[in-house]
């Protein structure tokens, strides 16, 4: 057998493969420096000098941070190294090389397409917003490096892939191919992952650490962790109970919950609130922090989260069960199933808000008044009592069906000879539901749950439209502090908070249900 | 097996067997009514709101309109906006939903049966686009929309909205993946097929009732999807979807919220997807990967 250190004879074809490989990947690094260099916000902070306006210096770390960012930085250089090691490997001659320098080359063309496709479509659609015609040397000039690119990238690997067995040699083992593809496969998401998850979440970071208004012009500065402090001081202290007669007993409230002094005159004034209040014995140990609402909604998140996807993961099945049987009409059932799923969030969230009117014109006070349930219409919106609760029927009712329709999905995959065989063997429907049923379900039931779960907490719209600010959500306050408070930088830490918080909860999560193995 | 024998006693001119069959009928009848009336009562409401007149709105709720008018429909369909938007948003949709089955199936088919290094971290790759509300990134997607030059159009809804279509595609897609027989794999590569052919010829296939689930579920979500339509749309009015469309019908009539122009406009938008989803949802079939290991 060959190896790639003993093949004397390399043809010319490859050296001039693994040389255009080579200047590839350097010029593709040089070409990035060149467009930080050569960036218009970069250039202004660059030549910024202190003249007569009595704005603050720009930070050109965070000018490069904000256009640039790391991931993409580091993404390009990393690969254009990529080039650069293939090709100086290539001239082995060693078969597996040859291979990933194919995959390079095929996105190397995909990519510089895509790119002129967006070249394209920003001269015309640019041209036919000013009703202007379209300058076609202005547009050959904007393509042409990028054509160029793409030619070359197609044409090596063209010869690539009707040559790679006469020109490179060696074995290559089945582990190596199914890398290989796995990660060509993986390319398009990889990319999209980048470009809309990865870089935005980058620059919330970014701001996070910064004093950012939210459309406002002033100049950013970096604080530092100045936001987090913030959100995340909590302090501990003993607070006795209101006492109206001294050394009698504790005051209490309507409902019979005790009374508890404040914290400090001074510590008020700081900033601090009380979060919680826990009793020991005459006293009380009050937890305080110095962003009392955003701590609110977490914590009312999390209740609406655990209650809404238990019952929604009850309801699902039953739904998918029920569907899933054999009777007349089953197809129509399976689109009525989907009806409450299909109507868009800001509209449900608004027709419950009209079912749930606070007077007798609301459908659901009326049904309770005629059945002589309540004697009075409730305040299901605006009474913090029934907020969440209401909060978790609605979201129930919406978000069932798609818990139901990915059950139903997995209930498909179940062999029905297994039923066949557990009914020869007497087994009644209840044993079959726990002994078949469940266990075959539960990758299904484990990914609809972790979806589900993910999904409340980060309920956005039901709670925007029902409760405005009156009730806040992880992401409600999120976004009131952004839109209504302006605060940029502040809201972007909340954000990151959020998403540390949701990530360590999902990576705990996806291991109790075990669905990576 | 032998007839077995008629039992002497019978009740309605039924044996107890075919008695037991029809009392689970009609208790599977009385639970599919149950849920078609939890499902639907809303949506009913919502239908005879469209119907209702502004006044109605106020007055103590009523199960059928008093004075059924069309106005609100009319008010819905008049100046044809509404009607570009349902077409934006059926363009959007599909496109979006097409894009994360092909490259969903094609990250699943990857994570879910090939071997390579950092098989699970890529898959909490793909989760964490889940991991942050969508109000996070939104700032971030703006620059990276303008930078596109897709904003005010319905690419900038294509290119953003597979954050949320593809984590699920994905994840739901490996799972199902995950599920097939390996004997599949082994008969195709004996067969010489390559890994990719196995993956296109063989067990795509396979995973129909998945895609069709996924595709729907993604098709919906990105219908019902307003805050990245709205940002990135709302000031181009031919490029709105349905969601932006009504959700700007708000202040033309008077100072209260149009509820009742905003329920007819659900009913438009919903009755095409409850259409799409009869359309396919046989497509759900049973038994396939059953039959694919004994046959």
């Amino acid at each position: 057998m060959q190896t790639s250190s003993q093949s004397p004879q390399r043809s010319p074809s490859v050296a001039l493969l693994s040389a255009a490989m080579i200047l590839i990947g350097l010029l593709g690094i040089l070409f990035f420096f060149a467009a930080v260099a050569n960036d218009e916000a970069i250039q202004y902070v660059l030549n910024w000098s202190p003249g007569d306006s009595d704005e603050q210096t720009p930070s050109l770390l965070l000018v490069y941070l904000e256009r640039f960012g790391i991931i993409v930085s580091v993404l390009i250089i990393a690969a254009g190294l990529f080039f650069v090691v293939i090709g100086w490997r290539l001239r082995a001659g060693g078969i597996r090389m040859a291979y990933w320098a194919r995959i390079a080359l095929l996105w190397l063309g995909i990519g510089a397409g895509a790119f002129i496709a967006l070249e394209i479509f920003n001269i015309l659609n640019t041209a036919a917003m000013d009703r202007e015609a379209v300058d076609f040397s202005a547009l050959v000039s904007a393509i042409a490096p990028a054509l160029l690119v793409m030619l070359i990238g197609f044409a090596l690997w063209y010869w690539l892939n009707n040559n790679i067995d006469q020109a490179f040699s060696g074995d290559d083992s089945l582990l190596g191919r199914e890398t290989r593809l796995a990660w060509n496969l993986l390319i398009p998401t990889l990319t999209i992952f980048v470009l809309v998850a990865a870089r935005p979440l980058e620059q919330t970071f970014i701001r996070s650490l910064t004093d950012k208004r939210f459309a406002g012009s002033a100049v950013p500065q970096f604080v530092g962790l100045e936001n987090y402090a913030n959100l995340l001081t909590f302090r501990l202290d003993t607070v006795p109970c209101r006492k109206s007669v001294t050394d009698g007993p504790c005051d209490t409230r309507a409902n019979g919950s005790v009374r508890w002094e404040s914290i400090d005159r001074e510590l008020l004034r700081e900033g601090y609130r009380t979060i919680f209040n826990i009793r020991l014995g005459d006293q009380s140990l009050a937890i305080s922090g110095l962003d009392d609402d955003f701590i609110e909604a977490i914590y009312t998140t999390v209740i609406f989260t655990i209650i809404s996807v238990a019952g929604e993961l009850l309801i699902g099945l039953f739904m998918a069960l029920v569907v899933n049987s054999n009777f007349r009409g089953r197809g129509a059932m399976r689109a009525v199933m989907l009806v409450p799923w299909a109507i868009p969030t800001v509209i449900s969230a608004r027709l419950w808000e009209l079912m749930l009117k606070d007077t007798s014109a609301g459908i659901f006070n009326k049904i309770l008044l005629d059945l002589g349930a309540i004697d009075a219409p409730l305040a299901w919106l605006s009474d913090p009592a029934l907020q969440i609760p209401t909060a978790i029927i609605v979201d129930v009712w919406k978000t069932a069906p798609f818990m139901a329709l990915l059950l139903l999905a997995g209930l498909q995959t179940i062999p029905s000879d297994l039923y066949e065989a557990a009914s020869v063997d007497g087994a009644n429907p209840v044993r079959r539901f726990f002994s078949i049923t469940l266990p075959l379900l539960r990758p299904a039931i484990a990914i609809a749950l972790i979806f589900r779960t993910l999904d409340a907490l980060r309920v956005f719209d039901l709670f925007n439209v029902l409760f405005g600010r009156q009730q806040l959500s992880m992401a409600t306050y999120n976004f009131e502090t952004l839109v209504s408070n302006q605060q940029d930088g502040y809201a972007s830490a909340i954000s990151v908070i959020i998403f540390i918080f949701i990530s360590i909860f999902a990576f705990i999560y996806v291991r109790l249900l075990n669905v990576e193995s | 097996m032998s007839q077995p024998a008629r039992p002497a006693s019978t009740l309605f001119g039924m044996t107890p067997k075919e008695l037991r069959r029809k009392l689970q009928q009609a208790l599977l009848y009385a639970l599919v009514i149950l849920v078609a009336v939890y499902a639907l009562f809303p949506f009913y409401w919502a239908f005879v709101t469209s119907f209702k007149t502004e006044n109605e709105m106020f007055q103590t709720a009523s199960y059928l309109p008093r004075n059924p008018t069309l106005q609100n429909y009319q008010y819905v369909f008049s100046g044809g906006s509404f009607l570009l938007a349902l077409r934006n948003s059926a363009l959007v949709s599909s496109a979006a939903s097409i894009f994360a089955l092909v490259a969903g199936s094609f990250a699943a088919y990857a994570l879910g049966r090939l071997r390579f290094r950092g098989r699970v971290a890529l898959l909490y790759v793909v989760l964490s686009m889940t991991m942050f509300p969508a109000i996070s990134i939104l700032s971030g997607l703006y620059t990276i929309v303008r930078q596109l030059g897709f904003f005010g159009t319905g690419l900038s809804l294509l290119v953003t909205y597979p954050v949320f279509t593809l984590p699920f595609t994905v994840w739901v897609l490996t799972s199902f993946f995950k599920g097939l027989p390996a004997e599949i794999e082994q008969a195709a590569t004996v067969d010489g097929c390559t890994p990719f052919q196995t993956f296109r010829l063989i067990l795509l296939p396979l995973t129909a009732p998945a895609l069709v689930t996924t595709g729907l579920l993604a098709f919906v979500q990105s219908w019902n999807e307003y805050l990245f339509a709205l940002n990135f749309t709302a000031t181009n009015p031919s490029a709105q979807t349905v969601p932006v469309a009504i959700a700007l019908f708000s202040g033309e009539f008077s100072e209260q919220e149009p509820i009742a122009e905003i329920m007819a406009a659900a009913m438009v938008v919903t009755i095409p997807l409850v259409l799409l989803v009869l359309a396919f949802q046989n497509r759900i079939v049973a038994g396939l990967t059953a039959g694919a290991v004994k046959g």
